[in-house]
């Protein structure tokens, strides 16, 4: 049974600020430091203050991730207005109580949305923990070539890497800040192998972090050999090892979005490009873990011709049907998932209605206009709402990308590069 | 109800694991794939089909009989088996296919935190049985294709209940003979149940194959699988049985689930029993498949393994996944092997040779596209 803490509150300015005590008192007890606390309270102030009147009891529930605290909103009510968690609707509720929902949205690193029993919504509001800076260590001279299997790595050698991986400035984002690392890998939100050379110091390794719902995705590998025979042996140990650790559990697939020039091709299919801001393109990988017996892809009219054409490339077995309108007939959402350090924004789909054309073009038009210069979505064609989204991304200029096969729900990625 | 919270009412050993999905039907398959038909070289089927005095039976089969609960425990098809390979009905077993018999071992002998042995490239199921079961399975890396006896012994700990050992394996087929599963039994020295899985047996041909119910006399930690799904063509009716000593298999029975096997798969089952010619001409096919097969392969420069059982395995340049894919959409279904921790390599059936050819140009048309 989890220990996490949690009330319930009614919805409401009067019980808002009661909740944020909690959360804060709550966020510092687990040994949340102050700014982090603060962020939490306020979000929770915000939800429970904008929360529309008929949403009944309110559960908040607040989980230490280790690299982030997670609040969890539960609205067992069904059929709510939440519209206001959508960043691009500023402008419209400016001069309402949405507003709160809009700040809370803003103040969470990620939120992400996922449907309780009986028609309910949890609402997942993560914040990320700051890490103090440091000059990671580089990596001695004289690292020997692989010796044995690549494994997963104890802490303290994953560390090393960490750090040796930074200091070279290799590996890309997922290999910085090596007590970030541990935090992820302890949470179960990132994984490893490493290869050890004889004196059992790291050479090389390979993460790998969960992507939708089973499909996982592959950042790396750091190679910390030169150039030579013994750094391409490094790189394939490391994916064997991944690949021995991945099958036969619930992952599907592993998808490459960032395939850095060391991870090795063979066995990968290339499943689409995507455009960075300076006009290049690079590809995405994938490669299957499971048969794919064939499944429903849910395609919108403006995008069949492309779905079709990269069904049929990619030799997949799809009944690609044409998904009717969301029930719903307004208040779409999409959440937004942002780097600003890369000038990069993912929107997913967070609530289907039926104005989510016009949502769609609105967070695009939003993050645009604050300057990101990669602008992506990514809709789970298995799932029939998600279709509504696609017309307003596509007239804001987005273009599709991407197919990532998944028989239970493809992934189509929509990009553009401003 | 006021909250049903469905997570505290599930081990975590269950909520860990994933379902099983199969695959869908054929004409589901077709449909997605936009193919007219599918041959199916994935599941390792006899294309012989039943013996002749079992295709008898069904035939004439009263469909009233269907209303009726079958016998709980195989009376006569023990009796039969136990006949043919002179051990007492007591001491076997039935399940519905071998699946469920792996079960009722692993019930019988383990409980949550002991744990089992086998190699980590053979048969899933006792790997996804002990997992849900809440019993860790150690995988033993193959050695050269196949079961490695050394490192296995090495893995047995004193939480160690049974060892699994696929032979001949399924999918490299490789396979030890009498002397080396003696040899290992020796030397687990009744320290676990070893199960030796002989699904594929009754294809090998070669005299040094294990004789492993004379060897049950020696070693009573000893049970042995053995299907009716491979050689004798019954899978659809799933049908599997086991024999181990009398006091092992007194302890089975108490965690094997009686009336689990239906009344025709019982009864067709008794009606093959022991069609020595069905035998020979299965034998025959796998002969001249392989042999086809190899002549692919040869061709294509790919690598073939597997000289025993109704199955190959071949190393492709490509991706499995893709290739399988791609094969589908040809209308052709072989096994993709990743998930069995053999990337790159995909497992053939030994099929009907119209299904055989099938796959030849398909499986060219894909290497042609890189």
């Amino acid at each position: 049974m989890t220990l996490d803490p949690r009330a319930q509150l009614p919805p409401g300015p009067r019980h808002a600020g009661i909740g944020a005590g909690f959360v804060r008192d709550c966020a510092i007890a687990g040994g949340a430091e102050e700014r982090l606390a603060n962020r939490l309270a306020l979000i929770a102030e915000e939800v429970l203050g904008a929360a529309p009147a008929n949403a009944g009891l309110v559960g908040l529930a607040l989980a230490d991730r280790r690299h982030s605290m997670r609040l969890s909103v539960d609205f067992t009510a069904s059929d709510l207005d939440l519209a206001g968690l959508d960043q691009s609707r500023r402008g419209d509720i400016e001069e309402g109580e949405e507003i709160g929902l809009y700040l809370a949205a803003r103040l969470a690193d990620r939120l992400t949305t996922e449907p309780l029993d009986r028609g309910g919504l949890r609402l997942s509001f993560d914040v990320g923990r700051a890490y103090p800076a440091m000059t990671p260590d580089a990596a001695p001279a004289g690292l020997g070539p692989i010796s044995g299997p690549a494994a997963d790595p104890d802490d303290a050698t994953l560390a090393l890497l960490v750090q040796w991986a930074e200091a070279a400035e290799l590996g890309g984002p997922a290999f910085r800040t090596a007590p970030r690392v541990l935090d992820q890998r302890a949470q179960g939100d990132l994984f490893a192998r490493v290869a050890l050379d004889a004196r059992r110091r790291p050479v090389g390794g390979l993460f790998w972090h969960p992507f939708g719902r089973r499909l996982m995705e592959l950042a790396g590998p750091a190679l910390l050999l030169p150039e030579g025979e013994a750094r391409a042996a490094v790189a394939g140990a490391l994916l064997d090892a991944a690949l021995a650790g991945l099958v036969r559990k619930k992952i599907q697939g592993l998808v490459v979005l960032e395939p850095s020039p060391d991870m090795p091709r063979a066995g990968f299919e290339t499943v689409g490009h995507l455009p960075s801001a300076d006009g290049a393109t690079w590809p995405v990988l994938f490669r299957a873990l499971e048969e794919d017996p064939g499944g429903i892809s849910w395609v919108p009219a403006v995008l069949k011709d492309w779905v079709t054409a990269t069904t049929r490339r990619l030799a997949l077995g799809r009944d690609i049907e044409e998904p009717a309108r969301p029930k719903r007939a307004t208040g779409a959402a999409m959440a937004a998932e942002t780097d600003r350090a890369r000038g990069r924004v993912t929107l997913r789909s967070l609530i289907a209605a039926g104005d989510a054309a016009e949502v769609a073009a609105g967070n695009v038009a939003l993050f645009r206009d604050q300057g990101f210069s990669e602008i992506r979505a990514l809709l789970d064609l298995g799932k029939p709402d998600q279709a509504a989204f696609a017309e307003g991304l596509v007239q804001a200029g987005l273009a599709p990308a991407a197919l990532i096969p998944d028989a239970a729900g493809d992934l189509l990625l929509l990009a553009a590069a401003e | 109800m006021k909250d049903f919270a469905l997570d505290r009412l599930v081990p975590a050993h269950v909520r860990a694991f994933e379902a099983y999905v199969p695959s869908p039907p054929d004409d589901v398959l077709c449909r997605r794939f936009g193919v007219p038909q599918l041959h199916r070289l994935n599941n390792n089927e006899n294309p012989l089909g039943p013996p002749e005095a079992a295709r008898a039976m069904m035939a004439a089969w009263k469909p009233e009989h269907a209303a009726l609960y079958p016998q709980g425990d195989g009376w006569h098809l023990r009796r039969a088996l136990g006949r043919q390979f002179d051990i007492d009905p007591e001491q076997l077993i039935l399940g519905n296919g071998a699946n469920e018999v792996i079960a009722f071992v692993i019930k019988a002998f383990c409980e949550p935190g002991d744990n089992i042995v086998t190699a980590d490239r053979t048969f899933a199921v006792y790997e996804w049985l002990a997992s849900f079961s809440g019993v860790e399975p150690k995988l033993v890396p193959l050695r050269d294709y196949a079961f490695d006896a050394a490192a296995m012994l090495e893995a047995i700990d004193d939480r160690t209940r049974v060892v699994f050992v696929c032979n001949p394996n399924n999918p490299t087929g490789t396979w030890w003979t009498h002397d080396e599963l003696d040899a290992f039994m020796d030397a687990v020295d009744g320290r676990a149940i070893v199960v030796a899985d002989e699904a594929y047996a009754e294809f090998a041909e070669d005299p040094a194959f294990p004789d492993s119910f004379a060897l049950m006399q020696r070693h009573p930690n000893l049970i042995v699988f053995r299907t009716f799904s491979k050689m004798w063509g019954l899978a659809g009716l799933r049908i599997g049985w086991m024999a181990a000593s009398p006091d092992v298999a007194a302890t089975v029975k108490k965690t094997s689930i009686s009336y689990s096997v239906n009344l025709l798969a019982m009864e067709a089952a008794r009606a093959a029993v022991w069609d020595e010619a069905h035998v020979a001409a299965t034998r025959a096919h796998m002969r001249e498949a392989r042999a086809g097969v190899a002549e692919l392969a040869a061709r294509l420069g790919l690598t073939m393994i597997g000289d025993v059982g109704n199955f190959c395995m071949l190393r492709l340049p490509v991706s499995d996944t893709v290739a399988h894919r791609r094969l589908m959409g040809r209308g052709v279904m072989a096994r993709a092997m990743t998930s069995f921790r053999y990337p790159g390599w995909l497992r053939v059936s030994l099929g009907p040779a119209a299904a055989m050819a099938a796959f030849a140009t398909a499986l060219e048309e894909v290497l042609a596209e890189g």
